[in-house]
């Protein structure tokens, strides 16, 4: 079909968005564009999700770390922010999600907002509540490796063994 | 703005990290709200000089019969900055409003606690802050998070009429818990609350822990009363 006239298209948003969660666990596209309608229908309802698009259009991840654009339709960023807030699990994983910035185009919101924090993570021994633990460390911050969870911790909590 | 968190080993990130993530999203600071009988150790000092984000110590107290929370309440007013009790229950509910010493009655439509008007005009009458917790709209799905939802209007509709003091928070108990400030504002205009409400529930933490520590300080001797500064006697 023809392309609609410059006029008539719909103008778009791009949310920037981070993605954490424990380093055990993996996140993948698909998953992430399900939960996150699944999320827009409950919260917004059919014709809110419909209105704010919420379509996946870069995503990667690695390492318990990743970011994702978001494409809404103008006007509609609150609204797909507040959906994107009630994200809390994918596949499983516990994920923290933060919109780091909104552009009009794919290109400035990653270049403005994200950052490829490229920082390898590491698996070190450190003591953490008088215990030698197994930590994954990246940036100053790090998950201790407890019996059966992980313990979200900064430096300031253990020593490295 | 505030958050108000469960840490490590009440939930499973540390004080730092939340406090770190806090930081990173727009907080302005964390309130520590770890139960009595999970709490957290950590330096708020070197926190705060870390990431530059001020750490509240407070306190949860979960119990059920009023003797045992009474005495809790004595106990943590002296030590802690905020004060609040886990409600969820009408016997605590009721409790948590008619204690002056109380800060925050937290979540009190948890479980199968309620709220009516003489909850809520002793909560104005005693300055006890009625949390509005969005843990529940966050994390929950189906036909428990249509219950969450109906409970916070209910207590909005309620607290609205009466004026009474609020807080808000999502109640995190890991770093991916925490929701940025914005998302939680964006959030509650879908639920029917202004911008401003939220806005107002997550800063009252703020100045919630700021009146305590005026009032903890060592030249505050009663309202009305403090120690100036006076011209030393020669």
């Amino acid at each position: 079909m023809k392309h609609l006239p410059k006029h008539l298209r719909p103008r778009w948003r791009y949310l920037a968005v981070s993605l954490e969660t424990w380093p055990d666990e993996r996140i993948g596209r698909r998953s992430f564009q399900r939960e996150l309608w699944y999320a827009g229908q409950n919260l917004l309802g059919d014709p809110g999700s419909a209105d704010a698009d919420l379509t996946v259009m870069r995503f990667s991840f690695a390492d318990g770390q990743g970011e994702a654009i978001v494409r809404v339709r103008r006007g509609e960023t609150e609204p797909a922010r507040a959906a994107l807030a009630c994200l809390d699990e994918i596949d499983g994983a516990p994920v923290g999600i933060c919109v780091r910035g909104i552009s009009g185009t794919i290109r400035a919101a990653e270049e403005n907002y994200l950052r490829r924090r490229g920082q390898d993570s590491e698996e070190r021994n450190v003591v953490f509540g008088n215990e030698e633990r197994v930590a994954v460390l990246r940036d100053c911050v790090g998950d201790v490796r407890l019996d059966e969870a992980f313990a979200g911790a900064t430096d300031l909590d253990y020593d490295l063994a | 703005m505030y958050e108000a968190v469960h840490a490590h080993p009440d939930g499973q990130s540390t004080v730092a990290r939340l406090a770190k993530t806090a930081a990173d999203y727009g907080f302005e600071g964390v309130v520590v709200r770890n139960h009595a009988d999970a709490r957290a150790e950590y330096d708020p000092e070197r926190i705060r000089d870390e990431y530059g984000i001020d750490v509240v110590e407070g306190v949860e107290i979960r119990t059920d019969d009023r003797q045992s929370a009474s005495g809790a309440v004595g106990n943590y007013r002296t030590t802690k900055t905020i004060v609040a009790v886990h409600g969820g229950t009408n016997a605590m509910n009721r409790f948590a409003v008619e204690q002056a010493k109380v800060d925050v009655l937290a979540h009190p439509m948890a479980g199968d606690g309620d709220i009516n008007h003489v909850l809520v005009k002793a909560a104005v009458e005693n300055g006890v802050r009625l949390e509005f917790d969005l843990s529940g709209v966050l994390r929950q799905s189906g036909g428990r998070r249509v219950r969450t939802l109906q409970s916070l209007r209910k207590l909005r509709e309620i607290v609205d009429h009466y004026d009474a003091p609020y807080v808000v928070s999502a109640e995190p108990t890991s770093h991916l818990e925490v929701r940025a400030p914005r998302e939680l504002k964006a959030l509650g205009e879908e639920l029917g609350f202004t911008r401003e409400f939220i806005e107002d529930g997550l800063a009252e933490w703020g100045r919630l822990a700021e009146r305590n520590r005026h009032i903890h300080s060592e030249s505050f001797i009663e309202p009305g009363v403090e120690r100036g500064r006076y011209e030393e006697e020669s």
